[in-house]
């Protein structure tokens, strides 16, 4: 008797689970339906939910109207670029504080860690006028290097924490056994520290995919990525709810298939750590 | 100790590898302490300076700080941040605990349903805003649709309206983060000794007071991480306010961040925006400071 009241409760809460998932999920899920659309199916009433014509119209609208390979190939260099950037900065830095750490080094780690809190209006002027200066604005190479700059800390922080998880002794029984510094790095610290280096390059791409604040101010026609084209169609101007669907979507997929991912990171990443 | 043979002649290979981790560590240390705090200490120095459009050095003391709080405006987006960040802060966990303690019940494909409650968080900010500006748009959002199925009063028309359109970004932040915080907290029930919550069961506790009384306290640490990771998120706050509702109707929905960027760019008032950013930049110390003072004690 004990054990079917746990069942069905068991089957309750799966229920409600499921139902508040779908709730969750629904907005992406009916943006992404309503794309396919055409304009009159999309306010159809009642509403259309899978049986309307299928129809890829809206894609080639929006991909005319605002040329969005464009945008999205900004999104690909800068996102990438910045990713490549800092990690080729980071690793070093970060297997320096996990392997051979000092008394500050705990210091050290928070105190970068700080910045990735702080308010990014706090260092927009200075940027800004640099960019000025050096002819920065509009363009995706300055765009990958303050992503780069602002996402740094949170690179060496989740390196740093993976590169924790590799059992010292290991490192400690090649030393004894004669490995050289670089046989160390190149065949025994690698190999492990692989999955770890490969988690913070997926949470930080999709970071820098993300990141608006950046991209909307020193932007504009040349370099804009992908949330400067979403953000063009805040004010609808004519299109109408399945192309702005359509759009929505184009500026999701690649997150919506790297997201399936990268749940792990996402959350490690942006707890700084707290929750592994 | 066959090895300290080795250690006694220190050639330059070894002398290599002892510097080699400060040598590797001094570029990232360098680049954040230039580009962010030496960057901070700039915006700090022209807050104090009678910079417009472009940055000046004529010293103003106080003046941009006076002027800053006389603002209508400013007081506008500091209001909208306490009522925007109180509640952001207390519905997300309030959500995020129920959801936590609700896959914590040994429900079926949890890791899936984990991955969809997870899923806004992976979105940009200006995907969520842009996406709820529809939703919530009274003439093809909701209430066209719920109009539509015959209820013909129905009203919800709250981004159009200066006293609520604060709470639809509520409603797009909370949608985007509760089911992280979830997983915070989700992490932290798992964590929880379930030695102790068996006694507690055999002992005849409710499961209110069960998870009153022992589950709830224990969470404490999980608390304060979700408290810190959203009220950083509050004040940062930028992108979800521009693409949902650009600051408007009016100035209504205008928060700190993007006062301070429309003071900048459309005023030229750089040195009122700086004022307005060394604050921003205050409060989020105020709160991460002591986070991580005592979490660098802990794990000393």
């Amino acid at each position: 008797m004990a054990r079917a009241v746990t069942n069905n409760r068991k089957a309750i809460n799966t229920g409600l689970a499921w139902l508040i998932g779908l709730l969750i999920f629904f907005p992406i899920l009916w943006t992404f339906l309503t794309s396919f659309k055409t304009e009159a199916q999309a306010i159809n009433d009642p509403p259309l939910f899978l049986f309307f014509d299928w129809t890829l119209e809206n894609y080639a609208v929006v991909q005319e109207r605002s040329d969005y390979l464009r945008f999205l190939w900004n999104s690909i260099i800068i996102a990438g670029g910045s990713t490549l950037l800092g990690i080729v900065i980071a690793v070093p830095a970060a297997w320096s504080m996990a392997f051979v750490p000092s008394r500050r080094t705990k210091d050290v780690l928070l105190w970068m860690l700080s910045t990735k809190m702080l308010p990014a209006v706090g260092v927009l002027y200075p940027i800004y006028l640099l960019f000025i200066q050096l002819g920065l604005l509009d363009t995706r190479i300055g765009l990958t290097i303050v992503l780069m700059l602002i996402n740094l800390p949170i690179i060496v922080w989740m390196l740093y924490t993976y590169f924790r998880e590799i059992p010292a002794e290991i490192l400690e029984a090649a030393r004894m056994d004669g490995a050289s510094l670089r046989e160390e790095i190149l065949y025994v610290l690698t190999p492990m520290a692989v999955p770890g280096i490969a988690s913070t390059i997926l949470l930080n791409f999709i970071l820098a995919w993300n990141e608006a604040f950046w991209t909307l101010n020193l932007t504009a026609a040349n370099a804009a990525p992908l949330t400067a084209f979403i953000a063009s169609y805040s004010s609808p101007e004519g299109l109408f709810y399945a192309k702005l669907s359509a759009a929505s979507t184009m500026a999701i997929a690649p997150i919506l298939i790297l997201g399936w991912f990268s749940q792990k990171q996402l959350v490690r990443g942006l707890t700084f750590g707290a929750v592994k | 100790m066959a090895f300290t043979e080795t250690a006694t002649r220190p050639g330059p290979v070894d002398r290599l590898r002892d510097a080699l981790p400060k040598l590797v560590l001094s570029p990232t240390v360098a680049i954040v302490a230039i580009f962010v705090y030496g960057f901070i200490v700039f915006t700090f120095y022209l807050s104090f300076t009678n910079s417009r459009i472009l940055p000046q050095f004529g010293w103003v003391g106080w003046q941009n700080y006076e002027n800053l709080f006389r603002i209508r405006a400013w007081d506008t987006a500091v209001t909208n941040l306490i009522i925007f960040g109180s509640l952001y802060i207390i519905i997300c966990c309030a959500l995020g605990l129920l959801l936590a303690i609700l896959l914590d019940q040994r429900i079926r494909a949890e890791g899936f349903i984990r991955t969809i409650y997870l899923y806004p968080m992976a979105l940009s900010f200006i995907v969520t805003g842009v996406a709820w500006k529809w939703f919530l748009d009274p003439g093809i959002g909701l209430e066209a649709v719920v109009r539509g199925w015959g209820w013909e009063s129905f009203t919800f028309g709250w981004i159009k309206d200066r006293e609520m359109a604060i709470y639809t970004i509520v409603i797009a932040a909370v949608w985007q983060t509760s089911g992280f915080v979830m997983a915070m907290f989700l992490a932290g029930l798992r964590g929880i000794d379930s030695e102790m919550m068996k006694a507690a069961q055999i002992d005849g506790a409710s499961t209110f007071a069960l998870y009153r009384r022992i589950v709830i306290p224990q969470l404490r640490p999980a608390f304060m991480s979700a408290f810190v990771v959203l009220a950083h998120m509050a004040i940062k706050s930028y992108d979800l306010v521009i693409a949902l509702t650009g600051g408007g109707p009016g100035t209504a929905t205008e928060l700190p961040a993007t006062f301070m960027y429309s003071y900048t760019f459309t005023r030229n008032q750089m040195g009122i925006g700086a004022a307005s950013a060394v604050i921003m930049l205050m409060t989020i110390a105020a709160i991460i400071v002591p986070y991580l003072w005592s979490e660098l004690r802990e794990k000393r």
